[in-house]
């Protein structure tokens, strides 16, 4: 027997020894409620990163030099937007104790502050609607889209064919 | 502070499905550009993130129409339960919208390194393509084009009035141009050169290798002046350079001669050169004789004077009569001088000069052993009379003709042959003989007065000299061309009137 297969039988053994005397607590780790939350955060955090890597390479090849991929790197940019928008939503929502958010009825909220300042309540209210960035947003990627597929298909008509 | 809740349902609302309808919509835009281009990457990538974005508006929209349904039909425990599941399905979209487009900056590398590859070979094989389509057409162009250029090479090969000689490097000849065939006396038909040798053509083989020697050493030479033998054994002097060169398979080295004929041009300087020479001697001989020829005249006269006064039988007589031959004889070259200086008086009349070539053969045959010389004639017809002066032009003819005897010795053949230029209307007259000929050294200076090369006291060396200064009073000309052994041609022109 060579020391390769020594060294696996040991292995093999050590795994073996670990997993029968193993606690439940080792074995796996409960997620509470906030858990999702962060995962939820860092998700937007990391839209954020690769929306704005997006933007910064197409800047980099030049690419914004052509209107199709002008209008992907708006959508981009609206995009960052609206995750800090959502973010921030979240934030404010399951954070901060500083806002009072109630249901009146099926047509009415109440927004309270804690410092009494409406203008928080107003931001809050106004953050609400981050549909009026991600809609926008996909707007632009349809466009953009539109654009690409225009002019690939004026390129590919004027292409001679062999 | 209490607040509408409906802008914020509207928006949520109306955005959820534009949301939804704007991420499809964006996918058939992307799903119609794949169909364009299977294997673009980009589109590929696009793909991904429509798809991805899709998911997520779908995950995100209906989770808040839902939300929003649950609310407004006071279900909000349901929407409780369910809310953590559409929770995570929506981050968990957002994830994979973020990683997919976190690639674009390594897709967009690996599309650019594709697409140039794909338009290099789209080059290559639109390249392959038009070769394969026209390549008929391509060689048929080259191969015109390579014939023409052969042509106009070939024709200044063919046409040039200079040799033209290709050889290896130890002179076997490759090639020759037509010219060169005439320059060396060959026919094109019957004489093979192929492998002959250049040097066999040559007269001084030590001159032609020092040629060679110079020509391997510098690799070119220029204007070197050789002498060839011709297939006839005539000697020609040309002009000759070279130089080397690769072969047209750059496998062996040729060299490259461009021979020039100056025979002719040589032997004009040469007769330009004799004609100055004779004027200077004429100048001179002139000035002699007429200084010579009173004391002579007087000399004569009084031995004339005294033999008057003498008897024949005595001792004194006899003197006096050989100082009267030889004042005579010295009188006699005095005039041939004076004839040869064109300075003695000429009486020229329109005459058949055929008949007074019949009057000079009657003479030479009557005053000379020449039973076995053959003395032949030939005239050409239509000559017209000339204006000569009949007792010199007999004198020039019996002096070639004589001269001629002399050079068969006592058998061989005399040709006289008068012929018309037909250019100018000049009569050129022929002596030729199949003698002894003259020797290349002595031919620039047979007209030389005084030379001779027979031996002393044979003859006064003034013949030839005399013939020349009766042809050139006459506006004429006289040559000579000569070969030991072989016999000697004498032409004399005589202008038309």
């Amino acid at each position: 027997m060579n020391s390769n297969n020594l060294g696996l039988a040991f292995f093999i053994a050590s795994l073996t020894g670990l997993l029968l005397s193993a606690d439940p607590v080792l074995a796996t780790q409960t997620h509470g409620q906030p858990e999702g939350l962060y995962v939820h955060q860092m998700a937007h955090v990391f839209f954020i990163i690769s929306m704005g890597s997006l933007e910064f390479w197409l800047r980099q090849r030049n690419l914004i030099k052509e209107k199709g991929w002008k209008y992907i790197q708006w959508s981009a940019v609206l995009f960052i937007l609206w995750n800090i928008n959502a973010a921030l939503v979240h934030f404010l929502d399951e954070h901060l104790d500083i806002l009072g958010i109630s249901k009146i009825d099926l047509w009415h909220m109440q927004v309270e502050s804690i410092q009494g300042q409406d203008s928080i309540s107003l931001m809050y209210y106004l953050l609400k609607l981050d549909h009026l960035l991600c809609v926008p947003a996909m707007f632009f990627l349809y466009f953009g889209l539109k654009t690409i597929l225009k002019n690939t298909t004026a390129d590919n008509g004027n292409r001679v064919k062999p | 502070m209490i607040i509408s809740s409906l802008p914020i349902l509207l928006v949520d609302l109306v955005g959820s499905i534009l949301m939804i309808i704007l991420a499809f919509l964006s996918l058939r835009l992307v799903f119609k550009l794949r169909e364009q281009d299977h294997n673009n990457l980009i589109w590929t990538y696009l793909w991904w993130i429509c798809l991805a974005l899709s998911c997520f508006a779908v995950s995100r929209s209906a989770g808040h129409i839902l939300k929003n349904f649950l609310f407004m039909t006071g279900q909000e425990s349901f929407w409780a339960k369910i809310r953590p599941f559409s929770g995570a399905i929506n981050t968990f979209m957002f994830i994979v919208v973020g990683a997919v487009t976190l690639f674009f900056e390594r897709i967009w590398k690996i599309y650019q390194i594709v697409r140039k590859d794909r338009q290099a070979l789209q080059l290559a094989h639109k390249d392959l393509l038009f070769l394969n389509q026209n390549l008929e057409r391509l060689v048929e162009q080259r191969t015109n084009a390579l014939s023409i250029s052969e042509y106009k090479y070939r024709k200044i090969f063919e046409v040039s009035k200079d040799m033209i000689l290709v050889t290896e490097k130890d002179g076997t000849i490759v090639n020759l141009n037509p010219s060169g065939y005439n320059l060396l006396g060959l026919d094109r038909e019957t004489d093979k050169i192929d492998s002959r040798n250049a040097s066999e053509f040559m007269a001084e083989s030590e001159k032609w290798l020092d040629a060679m020697a110079s020509l391997q050493r510098e690799r070119s030479i220029s204007n070197v002046e050789l002498d060839i033998i011709t297939s006839e054994g005539t000697v020609k002097r040309i002009l000759l350079s070279g130089s080397m060169a690769e072969s047209a398979d750059n496998e062996v080295e040729t060299i490259h001669f461009l021979v020039k004929d100056i025979e002719q041009r040589k032997r004009m300087e040469e007769q330009l050169a004799q004609a100055d020479k004779l004027a200077s001697i004429g100048e001179l001989s002139s000035g002699v004789a007429h200084e010579i020829n009173n004391p002579l005249g007087v000399m004569l006269g009084y031995t004339q004077l005294l033999l008057r006064g003498e008897k024949k039988s005595s001792e004194r007589y006899a003197d006096l009569k050989t100082i009267e031959k030889h004042v005579r004889s010295c009188k006699t070259i005095v005039e041939d001088l004076l004839s040869f200086s064109r300075k003695s008086e000429t009486e020229k009349e329109m005459l058949d000069i055929h008949r007074v070539i019949d009057e000079v053969i009657t003479f030479v045959q009557h005053h000379s052993n020449i039973e076995h010389i053959t003395l032949e004639k030939e005239y050409s017809p239509g000559v017209k009379p000339l204006l000569i002066d009949e007792k010199k032009i007999k004198q020039v003819l019996i002096n070639l003709v004589v001269n001629a005897i002399h050079a068969v010795e006592k058998t061989g053949h005399i040709w006289i042959s008068t012929d018309l230029n037909q250019s100018t209307g000049d009569l050129m007259v022929k002596v030729r003989d199949d003698g002894h000929g003259i020797e290349k050294k002595h031919l620039k200076n047979i007209f030389d007065p005084f030379f001779t090369t027979k031996p002393t006291g044979e003859g006064t060396g003034l013949g030839l000299s005399v013939s020349y200064g009766i042809i050139k009073n006459h506006g004429g000309n006289i040559f000579v061309d000569s070969k030991a052994g072989v016999g000697t041609t004498f032409t004399v022109t005589l202008p038309a009137v």
